[in-house]
């Protein structure tokens, strides 16, 4: 394992990372709730995109469909659901959210739907393969890598020099002083869903793509670690989750290749999570 | 008949595990969805003392709950740190990590799990079939006389303020660190003694047995029946277990319909079926005082502020201060 | 331990609680002597409840020291704290409200009880227990809604909730958190004489307030914070003719003038 592939591994699992959690992250910073259905969004999204990819043969398309439809799905659960726990305690939207993605991961391995079977993603070389001096980039890792960037740029652009920006911004540090001073906080919330589910329904194809396999309950490993990335991260913070993404690919790389099995690499997720929770609850870099 | 014996088995020991979740979430508002951890922490101790230490049941019945207990105390300690939604993700995290250990520790079985548990004897004669559903009932009945006994000491009440406001239960006396580690020690000591009679039941375990997903079963059933009653947890374990056994079509959608429970009680009855000031619970109370002749009173009916003066001299029952987290906003939300 | 009126009840010396760069709290040194009703005043933000929080041990101190009948008390856990007999109230009320108005009050009977095993023993409802929070409730004007359910009660009765669960305690200092923060002039009225009433029993009292009126008329003796440094400290009258005092207010939320406490 050089120092190239180590490098390369950690962009493209903390960029896969980077995908599903920010708009977990972007929900919490908004409703506060913890949004473990998120991780059927994802799913979701992974399967529109395959099915759509079989009828028409195209990558674009598909993962547009992808983030369309899981865009939906998530504005739907807002407003079809969580809308009417707001003022609820906590444990209230909690609660209803596992039974939200227990429901949905078993809905999906039903055989209308995706059954319990594993489907290939034959979408090859969307994007060409890059030669540099030091090493090559395939094709599935630059697809992955360019999306990313270009997604970042864009939350980047969004949060900082657009009024729905600054009204998630205002709406995540106090949403009744934002709802007072006239923003529209249903709108807000919703298009907050819709753009955190579609990058998720869009993580969902490019994993697909990428692993060149789909399953019902792809969802199950994302939907803890998701959760590890935001904690680590610091709830609600977008930045928090671009840095904490890369270091959780960081550390299981990095303990993978030279400390071999110990423990599973998904095990390793957890006990950052118990740790961060125990010592760090705010996170790298959240305030307390 | 011996299926349904069976089946009963299932839900009296789901009874239990229900009935655990609800002292550590519903008397001391400790959230916790990684309740199979302690399921699974108290069956495997209690197979591996009698496949791989040649003990009998009873003593490995009572080690397992014991162990699970200290280990509940142990687990318990992220409780000290964090709080509701950070709370949940740790205890998520602890079920994640000992079914992980429970897979990969070899000294565990792995995935292989272990096999071979013996029934447990009582005098020679072997409980199996109806004989072990008298156990399991015992035990049930046991679990839902230390809640209801609980519930009524000064550590049920120390309890109810830690679930209702930390500072303000520190600010009367209640180490709430103290009465944290004792919320998790006694669900998790109930739920380990329930693990020991689902592993000498059924007679092999696997680390699977007490995934994530089982914790949210757990969840499913005391939020159904009623967070923070005794009558609660009970009624959604058999609902939930029975249900799915005799309607097949339930069966294969037995996910969905944990899932699909959890989502509409939370949306239309948050305080479950059987909860305080449910729907059903208040009808079944106006039926209760009709039989007895007494006068119709809606006892969910909050003294308003210019209600006349009780009168002091009649105390009172205890007012259940088990109830649990989803009662006053739901309340508020009934009275639409 | 005895104490007599005029005895050193609770000492606080150089304490001081910083929050990164802020001084909430600092250098404050005070005593509050057996028997005495003291009033902490001064503006928003002077550090008053954090004077409180330290004392009570929701808050460590920076540095410095707090005694309480002669033990330091700094640093340890509230719950401690409130078993030596220091009993409090908060700012925004804070009642346990899914239980009834007694068994808020029964929670404080408890502190005995709660540090030993037998807390997981004995029954809390027991006609001892009972007798003795119907007392208190009568005493501070809540026995009608003993059954009802603490989080529906209005903000005046949610106060004197407070005022009585802190009694649960059998306390020998009381700290009350702008107890009458929203209440009726009536309202605030009923609760001065409840106050006043207090030291006769053996309890001290060291309050925080906002309403002028009522600490000077209630309190022998005022010390004033500002920005977590002690102004000026001396009985309401010569608080309320100090310029530096006046200057501090006029300066913040303007209060035009501190009215006399001549009208007892």
């Amino acid at each position: 394992m050089n120092l190239w592939n180590i490098l390369l591994d950690t962009l493209t699992q903390g960029s896969i990372y980077f995908l599903i959690a920010v708009g977990l992250t972007m929900v919490y910073g908004i409703l506060k709730i913890l949004h473990i259905a998120h991780a059927a969004v994802y799913t979701v999204g992974a399967g529109v995109g395959l099915a759509v990819f079989r009828l028409t043969g195209n990558f674009w398309i598909s993962l547009v469909a992808a983030m369309g439809v899981s865009g939906l799905v998530g504005v739907l659960i807002y407003r079809g659901v969580y809308f009417y726990m707001l003022d609820q305690p906590r444990i209230v939207p909690l609660i209803t959210s596992v039974g939200l993605f227990l429901l949905m991961q078993d809905l999906l391995q039903k055989p209308f739907l995706m059954g319990p079977y594993q489907h290939a993603f034959p979408a090859q070389d969307v994007f060409p393969s890059v030669r540099l001096p030091w090493g090559d980039v395939p094709s599935a890792q630059v697809m992955i890598l360019v999306l990313t960037a270009a997604t970042l740029m864009g939350l980047y652009l969004l949060f900082t020099r657009t009024r729905l920006g600054l009204a998630w911004q205002a709406a995540s540090m106090d949403r009744d002083m934002a709802g007072a001073v006239g923003i529209n906080l249903n709108r807000a919330v919703a298009l907050n869903f819709l753009l955190g589910s579609a990058l998720a329904g869009a993580a969902g194809v490019l994993v697909g793509v990428f692993y060149n396999s789909v399953y019902a309950t792809m969802g199950d490993v994302p939907s803890y670690k998701a959760f590890v990335v935001i904690v680590l991260g610091g709830m609600g913070s977008v930045s928090g989750t671009v840095v904490a993404s890369f270091l959780l690919a960081l550390a299981e790389t990095v303990l993978l290749s030279f400390v071999g099995y110990v423990l599973p690499r998904d095990a390793i997720a957890f006990l950052v999570l118990i740790l961060v929770l125990m010592f760090r609850p705010q996170g790298l870099l959240g305030r307390s | 008949m011996g299926y349904l014996v069976s089946v009963m088995t299932f839900a009296s020991i789901w009874a239990v595990l229900a009935l655990s979740l609800n002292i550590l979430t519903g008397y001391a508002g400790q959230v916790s969805l990684g309740h199979a951890a302690f399921f699974g922490i108290g069956a495997y101790t209690s197979a591996m003392l009698a496949v791989k230490a040649g003990w009998s049941f009873w003593p490995a019945f009572v080690a397992a709950i014991l162990i699970t207990g200290m280990v509940g105390a142990l687990l318990g300690l992220p409780s000290l740190r964090v709080r509701h939604d950070f709370l949940v993700l740790a205890t998520m995290g602890i079920n994640f990590v000992v079914v992980a250990v429970f897979k990969y520790v070899d000294f565990f079985g792995g995935a292989l799990g272990i096999i071979g548990i013996q029934k447990p004897q009582i005098f020679g004669w072997t409980l199996r079939g109806w004989g072990f559903l008298g156990l399991a009932l015992a035990y049930l009945l046991l679990s839902l006389w230390v809640s209801d006994y609980l519930r009524r000491t000064w550590a049920g009440l120390a309890f109810a303020t830690v679930r209702e406001d930390e500072e303000a239960a520190e600010a009367m006396g209640v180490s709430v660190p103290r009465f944290k580690i004792y919320a998790f020690a006694i669900s998790a000591a109930l739920a380990g003694g329930a693990g020991s009679l689902y592993a000498h039941f059924l007679g092999s375990i696997f680390p699977d047995h007490f995934a994530f997903v089982e914790s949210i079963g757990i969840m499913s059933m005391v939020v159904l029946g009623g967070l923070g009653t005794l009558r609660g947890p009970v009624v959604g374990a058999f609902a939930l277990k029975i249900l799915p056994e005799y309607l097949r079509v339930v069966g294969d959608y037995r996910y969905t319909l944990y899932g699909g429970v959890l989502v509409l009680m939370m949306l239309f009855q948050p305080q479950g079926i059987l909860g305080e000031g449910s729907w059903l619970w208040r009808r079944v109370h106006t039926w209760r005082d009709r039989l007895r002749g007494r006068r119709v009173f809606s006892p969910e009916r909050r003294p308003s502020v210019t209600a006349p003066p009780t009168n002091p001299s009649t105390p009172s029952p205890p007012s259940n201060p088990g109830r649990g987290v989803l009662q006053g906003e739901a309340d508020e939300h009934e009275e639409r | 331990m005895s104490t007599r009126k005029g005895d050193g009840l609770l000492e606080v010396r150089q304490l001081s609680r910083h929050f990164g760069g802020l001084r909430a709290v600092d250098n404050v040194s005070f005593q509050v002597h057996t028997g005495e009703i003291v009033g902490l005043i001064g503006p928003n933000g002077a550090g008053k409840t954090t004077v409180f929080n330290l004392i009570s041990g929701f808050l460590k101190p920076t540095r410095g020291t707090i005694h309480f009948r002669g033990q330091p008390i700094h640093g340890r856990r509230p719950n401690a704290i409130a078993r030596l007999g220091i009993g409090r109230t908060f700012q925004i009320v804070k009642p346990f409200a899914q239980l009834t108005v007694r068994e808020n009050v029964l929670a404080g009977l408890g502190h005995g009880i709660y540090p030993s095993l037998d807390a997981l023993r004995r029954h809390y409802h027991n006609p001892k227990a009972l007798a003795r929070a119907d007392a208190i409730l009568a005493e501070v004007g809540l026995a009608s809604y003993a059954d009802a359910r603490a989080g529906t009660l209005p903000i005046g009765l949610q106060r004197r909730l407070e005022i009585a669960r802190a009694l649960a305690l059998n306390p020998v200092l009381l700290l009350l958190d702008e107890s009458a923060a929203g209440l009726t002039h009536q309202e605030v009225e009923e609760l001065g004489e409840l106050v006043r009433a207090l030291p006769a029993r053996g309890i001290t009292i060291l309050l925080v307030e906002h309403n002028m009126r009522f600490a000077m008329r209630l309190c022998e003796r005022i010390i004033v914070l500002n920005q977590g440094q002690i102004l000026a400290e001396g009985p309401p009258t010569a608080i309320q003719k100090d310029p530096a005092v006046i200057e501090a207010y006029l300066g913040h939320s303007g209060l035009g003038h501190l009215p006399s406490a001549s009208r007892r």
